[in-house]
């Protein structure tokens, strides 16, 4: 049992499967399928952010948009390959995301959110404004990508470049989760004053949780533009910024592969809904608040609870058992999750309700 | 000079409409230290109950206003009951935020089933007449002159709620301490339900003033929301006072910025000024002093 | 041991595909989507959102001919079946959607298009599965200029619309003109088009001001118009920033020629938005439908709009979908009983017919033009009443 469907086998079939699909599938499911690459990527930056250190910040549409306008523009303005560009556009988003890092370290909670949630309107209106540079709100089309000498056209070569990066950031994230960087990042979010007297540096580590998600929204957005050999304002707005949410809630808070399946997951949701000729506001928004309210963790939850060999050291224990009565106690703990006394993940989230200027 | 004096009078009354927002948002804040990120969405829905029993139903006007905002008043109880109180005893902020988000985009989805097939901007009748009026020469509509009396109605009452009644001080003394005040036997899950209640009840109420300039659209919400939390957050988030005149201020802020640097200005000014004051001011100008430590 | 998968996958799939990288069978193409008894026609456009107007409700009208053409027995015997697909007004809705037309669902033909940047976005797609396509709402001119094969558009494109509204000022008289524009993809798609065309006529605007789709208030812009003195302005504006901005002037007692354009395109709507009594009497608009959901001349149409959707008000939106459906319709009895592709193109190629409700013909020409539309209608008020001007 637990070979057939341990996370090693499971993830080696997922990657499989996604590797195969332009020749197995129609176009239609293999641009589905790039998506879900894409998602994965920012799933997984927005959960380094938000689940690991904590940190609500709601600019990661607006870091996807700079990553695929800074590529696409690249191009377009200074006539760079896409192996330039890409990175380039990646950089503009590393910088802009450790940018917004100087304000969290003033700010937390609400205040951190709204602030950050003004800098991505703005960034907005920048697309839409400055026109000698961004072409408007019209939005460009970027260059063809030459993949010669590889005789594969522009859509299959971003397909395996995304399937390569979701790759490779997915194995970046899991380690560097696992090494001191996530348990520093989980400490800040516990608690700041706590994480000091540990001796984490806040500044290094908020730093570095923004620009790690800056990088990872840049590199799908770098890819975005290369898959849709079109760069438009609308797709970064306010709604894909509750797609991301959406999700990171789904797959689980603080879990790394809860990522990859929430970005997976919510992927073909999307899908779904245009199939079912649903609401996408009333689908995602309501998705996000049952499983905040009802399911916290994710579906990362019922996976580890079917299946052995699922856990991870660092996931966000669970304080959704307790009951009612226990506002402020310490909640139990989740049975399976090993108990590993020194874990910081063992500290249940004690933010103050309110954050604030701290 | 006339175009000046327009600029400033035009952006006090509109900046009396933030201003009336604002009250919402500071008012569930000081009680639960929330902002309510659904809160353009409860003016969105007060106008829509307001225009389907006076429009639709052909009701009269106060009537159709009174149930309006009672009925937001109900929809501002069962945020509390659905996005709060669950989530309260999880003392997680982000998770609180993250619900609020979703419950905005839920309330915008189910505004376009149920009013979206009626047209793309639906009107509202005004309280009164919609001829300008000339007020020391500067022409104003009158229907923004009945907002900033709201607004400043509104605020009044706010004040001497929370310094006189018991209710406001019991609503006061669970944001400064929800513990201690639960300890000494205050209902703080009542203060919470109450004040989300009334927070929705004033969005509503604006939006039945309003409509007939804001005119109604399930999309109406956030741009609102956004220039009345800059407002606020001006105001420095706590402050009752502090929200009406930082709307006054968001309000003269885009007007001017419009005037005299560029129209495209006037979007964006309220976005500028909240990065600015948080980032460099974060207990605004009228803010408490003291901030919430960790 | 796990590394090994990867490694062994990617030859077998290298393998595999090679074998598969050729396209199917041209022949098959000609005729996807065609049965005996069935023509599957796809859609695409927002559901939801700010614009789910220009997607939902023009299908609604979309549907509403289809559902008359089935009734009296179908087109060559075929009954025509409308798929649609949300894009949610996005680039990468629209191409998802196109992909998903032309290859899972394998429809014959689009009918659809709304939002300007995600139609736009879906071109090259569109050219590549070279499925036929007939745009419905999106006006944006680079969706069919240059002429792209397998792409037509019944709608008023914006370049059209734009030229008409510095015309109509022109032959008004007017001296001194301005534009107030939003600055979304669908007023830049006009507005480009409107600054080319007003400098080969050699005007230059006095004012160029902005004004954003949410505005509540338009009095530094209407200041500014009054200031300058126009005798017309160019509204690049959906009906609420239109409705302020000309509110605000009158407030200021400034009330120059208001030239607006399709998307203002409810007469009666717009007055109750103005709000202000004879607020309109400068005010002229263009309009791509002959008719408003409120003449008796369309109520065969309205009715079935409306038996079909009851909850929905009627609106110019589905005069939209009706007329493109219509010139669908009539592309497929042209085309004859062999339905193919190239059949159905070559009929669009030649296209020239009234429509009920657009307010001039439907002329397509295959080498040279394929927006089919290039008549706006003119609507203005005379004594408390909405005319069409000549």
């Amino acid at each position: 049992m637990q070979v057939l469907v341990g996370k090693r086998a499971f993830l080696t079939a997922l990657f499989v499967f996604l590797f195969v699909i332009p020749w197995i599938a129609n176009e239609y499911h293999t641009f589905v399928a790039n998506l879900i690459l894409l998602y994965v990527i920012l799933s997984l930056g927005l959960n380094l952010l938000i689940g690991f250190a904590g940190q609500l910040a709601l600019a990661n549409a607006a870091m996807y948009g700079i990553g695929a306008y800074g590529t696409g523009l690249l191009m377009k303005h200074f006539g760079l390959p896409f192996w330039i560009s890409a990175p380039g556009g990646v950089a503009i988003a590393v910088i802009s995301g450790t940018l917004l890092a100087l304000p969290a370290l003033r700010l937390s909670g609400i205040y951190l959110a709204l602030a950050t949630l003004a800098f991505a309107q703005f960034t907005f209106w920048l697309m839409t404004h400055w026109t000698p540079v961004t072409f408007g709100a019209g939005g460009f089309i970027p260059p063809p990508i030459d993949f010669s000498p590889l005789p594969i056209t522009q859509e299959t070569g971003i397909y395996y470049l995304s399937w390569g990066a979701a790759l490779v950031l997915y194995v970046f994230a899991k380690h560097a989760m696992e090494s001191p960087i996530g348990r520093a990042f989980v400490a800040i979010r516990d608690g700041e004053v706590a994480a000091q007297a540990l001796g984490i540096d806040l500044l290094k580590y908020k730093s570095l949780a923004f620009a790690l998600s800056g990088f990872y929204a840049g590199v799908a957005g770098a890819l975005y533009s290369g898959m849709l050999g079109f760069v438009g304002p609308e797709s970064f707005d306010l709604l894909q910024m509750v797609l991301h949410k959406a999700a990171v809630v789904l797959g689980g808070m603080g879990s790394v592969i809860g990522s990859l399946i929430g970005g997976v997951l919510l992927t073909v949701l999307v899908e779904l809904t245009k199939e079912f000729k649903f609401s996408i506001e009333v689908a995602f928004g309501g998705l996000l608040i049952v499983f905040v309210l009802f399911q916290p963790n994710g579906v990362i939850v019922f996976v580890r609870r079917l299946l052995p060999g699922w856990n991870e050291r660092l996931h966000y224990v669970p304080p959704g058992k307790e009951t009612e009565e226990d506002f402020g106690a310490v909640p139990e703990t989740d049975p399976e999750a090993p108990a590993e006394p020194d874990d910081p993940a063992e500290v249940p989230a004690t933010q103050p309700r309110g954050g604030g200027p701290v | 000079m006339e175009y000046l004096s327009y600029l400033v009078a035009t952006g006090i009354s509109t900046g009396a409409l933030y201003a009336l927002v604002a009250l919402g948002i500071v008012v569930i804040y000081k009680a639960t230290q929330v902002v309510n990120f659904a809160h353009g969405e409860m003016f969105m829905l007060g106008g829509f109950f307001a225009y389907t029993f006076h429009v639709m139903l052909d009701w009269p006007y106060l009537p159709s206003f009174a149930l309006a905002v009672a009925l937001a008043f109900g929809v501002g109880i069962a945020v509390d009951r659905v996005a709060f109180r669950p989530l309260m005893q999880r003392q997680t902020l982000v998770s609180v935020l993250l619900v609020m988000i979703g419950l905005s985009f839920v309330l915008k989805g189910v505004a376009r089933w149920l009013w979206g097939g009626k047209g793309d901007y639906l009107t509202f009748p005004p309280l009164i007449s919609p001829e300008p009026l000339s007020f020391a020469g500067i022409m104003v509509m009158s229907q923004q002159l009945v907002v900033l009396g709201a607004a400043c109605a509104v605020m009044v009452a706010f004040a001497l709620f929370f310094k006189l009644t018991r209710a406001g001080r019991f609503m006061q003394a669970t944001a400064d301490n929800p513990k201690a005040a639960k300890l000494v036997g205050l209902r703080t899950d009542r203060v919470y339900m109450y004040t989300f209640g009334v927070g929705s009840a004033v969005a509503a109420a604006a939006a039945v003033l309003m409509a007939p300039l804001t005119l109604l659209y399930p999309d109406i919400g956030f741009m609102l929301f956004i220039k009345a939390f800059a407002a606020a957050v001006l105001g420095g988030l706590t402050s009752i006072p502090g929200a009406v005149v930082g709307g006054f201020l968001i309000g003269i802020i885009e007007q001017l910025a419009a005037g005299y640097l560029h129209t495209a200005m006037q979007e964006v000014a309220a976005f500028i000024v909240i990065m600015i004051v948080m980032i460099f001011i974060p207990t605004g100008l009228f803010g408490l002093g003291r901030m919430r430590k960790v | 041991m796990r590394r090994r998968y990867p490694v062994a996958a990617l030859a077998a799939a290298l393998a595999f595909g090679t074998g598969l990288a050729a396209g199917p069978a041209s022949a098959d193409v000609q005729m996807q989507g065609v049965t005996d008894n069935e023509v599957r026609i796809g859609a695409f456009g927002p559901f939801g959102g700010p614009v789910y107007l220009y997607g939902k409700l023009v299908m609604n009208g979309v549907e509403a001919v289809f559902d008359k053409v089935n009734s009296e027995g179908g087109v060559h015997g075929r009954n025509v079946v409308l798929v649609r697909e949300d894009d949610n007004c996005k680039p990468e809705g629209a191409i998802a959607a196109v992909k998903k037309l032309a290859y899972d669902q394998k429809v014959f033909a689009i009918i659809g298009g709304a939002c300007s940047n995600a139609t736009l976005a879906s071109v090259p797609e569109l050219e590549k599965s070279g499925i036929p396509m007939v745009v419905n709402s999106a006006v944006a001119d680079g969706i069919t200029d240059p002429p792209k094969t397998n792409i037509y558009t019944t709608q008023l494109t914006s370049g059209v619309e734009s030229r008409a509204q510095i015309d109509f000022a022109l032959a008004r008289g007017a001296k001194t003109m301005a534009v107030v524009r939003m600055t979304d993809a669908w007023a830049m798609a006009r507005y480009n088009p409107l600054i080319a065309y007003a400098e080969e006529k050699g005007i230059e605007f006095v004012e160029n001001l902005e004004l954003g789709v949410d505005a509540n208030d338009a009095t530094p812009q209407a200041l500014k118009l009054k200031g300058a003195g126009v005798d017309a302005v160019i509204m690049i504006l959906y009906p609420k920033p239109g409705a302020v901005l000309i509110r605000d002037s009158l407030k200021i007692g400034s009330n120059p020629l208001w030239v607006g354009q399709t998307a203002i395109n409810d007469f009666v709507a717009f007055e109750k938005q103005v709000g202000v009594p004879d607020a309109l009497t400068n005010f002229v608009t263009i309009t791509a439908t002959a008719f408003q959901p409120s003449d008796p001349e369309v109520k065969d149409w309205t009715d079935r709009v409306k038996s079909l959707f009851p909850n929905d008000e009627l609106s110019v939106f589905n005069m939209n979908g009706i007329g493109s459906a219509q010139v669908l319709v009539e592309a497929l009895r042209k085309a004859g009983p062999d339905l193919t592709r190239d059949g159905f193109l070559a009929a669009m190629g030649s296209m020239d017919m009234e429509v009920d409700v657009y307010a001039g013909p439907i002329k397509c020409s295959a080498g040279e033009s394929h927006q089919c539309n290039q008549h706006p209608g003119w609507l203005a008020l005379e004594d408390g009443k909405v005319v069409k001007l000549q």
